[in-house]
């Protein structure tokens, strides 16, 4: 496979570029050491060093609302199914956001397949950006194996210093690069520099919990009892704050909008949340995961367990954006290591 | 079809939710042509005398006069709809609860209830039957065509039982907490899409608690950013003092 | 934002036609349905189908009439209190449209079950799914052993499709009881717990497949019972609700552990599911 450098100077170039045809997104400082993927026109804008924005790209590929059918019964049923689309380049994706892009890409495509996002998706240019260091104490990239580039982009930046390192991965990346005309070709010098930089971070970059990984849905199975569970419960706010950033939740309620005529309107789905008390509750009244130490354990066991069970992959990326946005202070790696210690 | 007629009156309040109907602009040229007002004080003075398809009511009830006034537009509508915080929970003026308990005997609006001249501060619905909810100080204007749409469906509307922080974070606002500001989102009923934070207000409750908040936990946040629990406390009753009516009618039956 | 209409999502809808309703208890009342374009919805006994009023919203409802009549099919409705969609169903009557996706999920695997004896409990509403595969069986009855029928409710006023039991009571190929929890003045059957019944069944444990149906709470008893009697737990079959948005395996709300109740389900036999904390 080819690669290519990009001058660090001639990153606003590209991204002007690329702005001129399309809508080009990338992490922005939001305030408060908070970022969040929205539209750029110059590189000047972007933070290339950046935590966990608020919110992963998923809200690209999977919108917070959006519209699935819309209907007008003033002359019998009419029903159309729509999917809102839009050329995008997401440019600067972490690589553990891009492995939870992955994570969606495989539930909307299992069968019944989701046309809505399958569409979408293939509407997206995605480009990744490598950590070179860790962003902040939360992450657990390592222990998912996520720190490392492994798919899921068009093209990947690597930062080394003056320039950037470009792995082309897709014919749609090459594209870019061509049209953009922008880019040199890499030399096994470039290669050299990036080798070294994946040996340093070999030292940066370790489990950040003490387990191997594939113990951990066995450790989840194990453990379903345990009064951590119950223990965690009795913090959480039930705010669902911790699955609206995850990158890898997917979970959404659909409900009927009509207009003020009532006759025409839309069919909407929008996030929802297994931590939100009426998740699980059927009209009988009865919820199946009534307290809220029923649901925490849900949603691990929805990362660690249930997935790699039916999936086989696990949904946790290590972006640690769910420890970081709780104000609760659940923290995941605790959680997983309070469940080790607990012993049998 | 014949349109709907649609009264507004208003109790004890500021009128504050009237005010967000009446600048509801280019949507409110919308109702109008799907629903006929037949009074609203805001902004129009003529009285009508016949039965109300829907009557919307804003404000709490705070006295004999104005539990005998409620009564009258129930018997007289087919649907009451309560907006706001003061009519819907009872809002600010349930703070007036705190004092004066202790006068008035908590079985006053019983039997003997004629021989006091003011009552507990209640919601609409601690008095009549209300058919639709419309939480909010002030209310949010595109809930309330919501609850309008619902009406005029013959369709019940639920009232969210999650929490704001839900909306918040879908809609990407920056938490208060990290701003170091405290916020009431995660015990707060959502269905406001979160309007406050989204313009760098907090939360400061005003829909009222969700049906089973984690208040100790809440507490236990808040306590965090060094507030004394009395002002934790006082933020919480703001306008969730008229459950505490609720709970003795609980504790009685 | 561009729009693009597609005609392979999975939340197209189908229309159908009421073409009879019959309100069978205060809360319950049966619609029969024709798909338009003279489709068939081609079931198993136990499915489910989405149920649309289109700005209402859509409700998960068991298909309780047998595939063996395939020119329409019909679906028997709660109306819940407060609920949204039920109690708008309840208001449209013959002719009124309604759309529907599906069928849904995993229903009675009804030709496994050939060559054994069969036994159905349900309770409450749980006749509903279950009366498709009883009028599966009849229809198909020769193909069955032993066929036993226990059915349990509230009280008789609450007792579903009381024309069609007269007709099951009578008929000599079903071995039929049924019991209320509160009877009536003029109620000459059972009183008591639907468990009650099980110990007057003549029951060959190896070759009978139990199948039951109904409240939540109703299932550890029921079950209980069915394994002191012998039959085997993967001979034992289930059919669990669940709160359910989308049908397709992916909203979340329906889900049991790693199990998706609209897709994998929502019928399960019981060695499936007993290990799986909370399904039962
Ligand atoms: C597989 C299956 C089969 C069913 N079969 C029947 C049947 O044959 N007859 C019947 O009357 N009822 C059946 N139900 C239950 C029925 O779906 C609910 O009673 C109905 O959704 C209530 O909707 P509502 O809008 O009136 O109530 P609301 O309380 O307004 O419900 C709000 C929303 O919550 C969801 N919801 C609430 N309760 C349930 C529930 N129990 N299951 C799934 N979603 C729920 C619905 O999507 C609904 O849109 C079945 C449920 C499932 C899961
Ligand atoms: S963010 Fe924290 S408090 Fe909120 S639901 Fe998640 S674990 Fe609970
Ligand atoms: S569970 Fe937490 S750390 Fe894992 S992917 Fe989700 S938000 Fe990130
Ligand atoms: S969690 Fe790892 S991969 Fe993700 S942003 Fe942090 S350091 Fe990078
Ligand atoms: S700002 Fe308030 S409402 Fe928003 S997430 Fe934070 S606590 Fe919740
Ligand atoms: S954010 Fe809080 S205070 Fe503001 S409208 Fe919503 S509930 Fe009321
Ligand atoms: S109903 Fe959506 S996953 Fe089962």
């Amino acid at each position: 496979m080819k690669n290519a450098i990009l001058k660090k100077e001639k990153l606003d170039d590209f991204i002007k570029i690329m702005s001129k045809d399309e809508k080009v997104i990338a992490p922005v400082l939001k305030g408060n050491q908070s970022y969040t993927f929205t539209e750029v026109k110059s590189a000047d804008e972007i933070s290339l060093k950046y935590l966990p924005t608020i919110l992963p790209p998923k809200k690209y590929f999977m919108p917070q609302h959006e519209t699935l059918i819309e209907y007008d019964k003033r002359n019998g049923q009419k029903v159309h199914c729509v999917v809102e689309v839009e050329d995008l380049v997401i440019f600067g994706v972490h690589t553990c956001d891009l492995a939870g892009i992955q994570c969606l890409n495989m539930i909307f495509a299992d069968r019944p397949k989701d046309m809505n996002y399958l569409i979408r998706k293939n509407r997206i240019t995605l480009i990744g950006l490598e950590c070179n260091s860790y962003c902040d104490e939360f992450a657990s990239c390592a222990l998912m194996g996520n720190h490392i580039p492994k798919g899921g982009y068009d093209l990947l930046f690597t930062d080394l210093g003056n320039y950037f390192f470009v792995e082309i991965n897709t014919r749609k990346g090459e594209e870019l690069i061509e049209k953009t005309n922008l880019f040199e070709n890499a030399d096994s010098n470039h290669q050299e520099e990036l080798n070294k930089l994946r040996k340093l971070k070999e030292s940066i970059f370790k489990p950040e919990v003490d387990i191997d990984k594939n113990e951990i849905p066995s450790l989840f199975k194990k453990k379903f009892e345990s009064k951590i569970w119950e223990d965690i419960g009795e913090r959480c706010l039930s705010c669902g704050n911790c699955t609206n950033v995850c990158p890898t939740c997917y979970c959404f309620d659909v409900l009927d909008i009509p207009d003020l005529n009532l006759k025409t309107g839309k069919r909407v789905r929008v996030w929802d949340s297994c931590q939100n008390e009426p998740f699980a509750k059927i009209s009988g009244g009865e919820s199946f995961r009534e307290k809220r130490g029923d649901r925490k354990r849900h949603r691990f066991n929805r990362k660690f367990r249930y997935p790699v069970e039916r999936y086989g992959k696990f949904f946790c990326t290590g972006c640690g954006r769910c420890s970081r946005t709780c104000m609760a202070k659940i923290d995941l790696k605790e959680t997983i290591r309070d469940l080790i210690k607990e012993g049998n | 079809m014949k349109k709907p007629k649609v009264a507004f009156f208003d109790f004890a309040c500021c009128e504050g939710c009237q005010l967000q109907v009446a600048n509801l602009g280019e949507d409110l040229l919308d109702i109008l042509d799907t629903i006929d007002v037949v009074e609203f004080r805001e902004v129009m003075t003529e009285k009508w005398d016949q039965g109300y398809d829907v009557a919307v009511i804003e404000g709490s009830i705070t006295n004999e006069h104005a539990i005998e006034k409620i009564k009258r537009i129930r018997e007289r509508s087919k649907i009451l709809i309560a907006y706001g915080s003061c009519a819907t929970i009872g809002g600010v003026n349930g703070m007036k609860n705190d004092f004066e308990l202790n006068e008035i005997e908590a079985h006053v609006y019983q039997e003997n209830a004629k021989h006091f001249k003011t009552v507990p501060t209640m919601a609409v619905s601690q008095v009549v039957k209300v058919d639709y909810f419309v939480n909010g100080c002030p209310i949010y204007p595109p809930e309330f065509i919501t609850v309008l749409k619902c009406a005029l469906a013959g369709l019940p509307y639920h009232v969210p039982d999650n929490v704001v922080c839900v909306e918040c974070k879908i809609n990407e606002n920056i938490c208060m907490y990290d701003k170091g500001v405290t916020c009431l989102g995660p015990v707060t009923k959502a269905g406001c899409n979160s309007w406050c934070i989204n313009n760098g207000n907090v939360c400061y409750g005003c829909r009222g608690m969700v049906s089973n908040p984690n208040e100790n936990s809440a507490k236990d946040v808040l306590s965090k950013y060094n507030i004394s629990l009395d002002l934790i406390k006082n933020k919480m009753n703001m306008y969730n003092k008229c459950r505490e009516l609720n709970k003795n009618e609980k504790d009685k039956s | 934002m561009e729009k693009i209409h597609i005609n392979n999502s999975g939340y197209e809808i189908v229309p159908a036609k009421i073409v009879s309703t019959r309100k069978m208890t205060e809360q319950e009342k049966i619609f029969e349905l024709k798909l338009v374009h003279g489709l068939s919805l081609d079931h198993e006994p136990g499915q489910f189908v989405e149920v649309s009023i289109l700005g209402v919203g859509e409700a998960p409802i068991s298909v309780c009439s047998s595939p063996t009549k395939r020119d329409s099919f019909e679906i028997c409705v709660r109306a819940v209190k407060d609920g949204r969609f039920s109690n708008a169903m309840h208001n449209l009557d013959i002719g009124d449209e309604v759309g529907i996706r599906g069928p849904f999920g995993v229903g009675f695997p009804a030709a496994k079950l050939e060559g054994y004896d069969i036994i159905m409990v349900a309770g409450g509403l749980g006749i509903a799914p279950l009366r498709s595969l009883i009028n599966y069986i009849i229809d198909n009855r020769r193909e069955y052993g032993k066929v036993s029928l226990l059915l349990g409710c509230k009280d008789p006023q609450s007792m579903l499709f009381a024309d069609e039991i007269d007709l099951w009571q009578k008929r000599v190929d079903i071995n039929f009881s049924c019991t209320v929890d509160r009877g009536a003045p003029d109620w000459k059957g059972n009183v008591g717990l639907i468990t009650s019944l099980i110990p007057n069944v003549n029951i060959d444990p190896e070759r009978t497949y139990a199948v039951v149906v109904g409240p939540p709470v109703m299932y550890k008893f029921v079950i209980k019972e069915l394994l002191s009697k012998g039959i085997p737990e993967h001979q034992i079959l289930v059919s669990l609700e669940r709160h359910m948005k989308c049908g397709l395996g992916k909203c979340g709300h329906c889900q049991i552990h790693n199990i998706y109740c609209c897709q994998d389900g929502p019928v399960f036999s019981y060695n499936n599911i007993k290990e799986l904390k909370g399904a039962i």
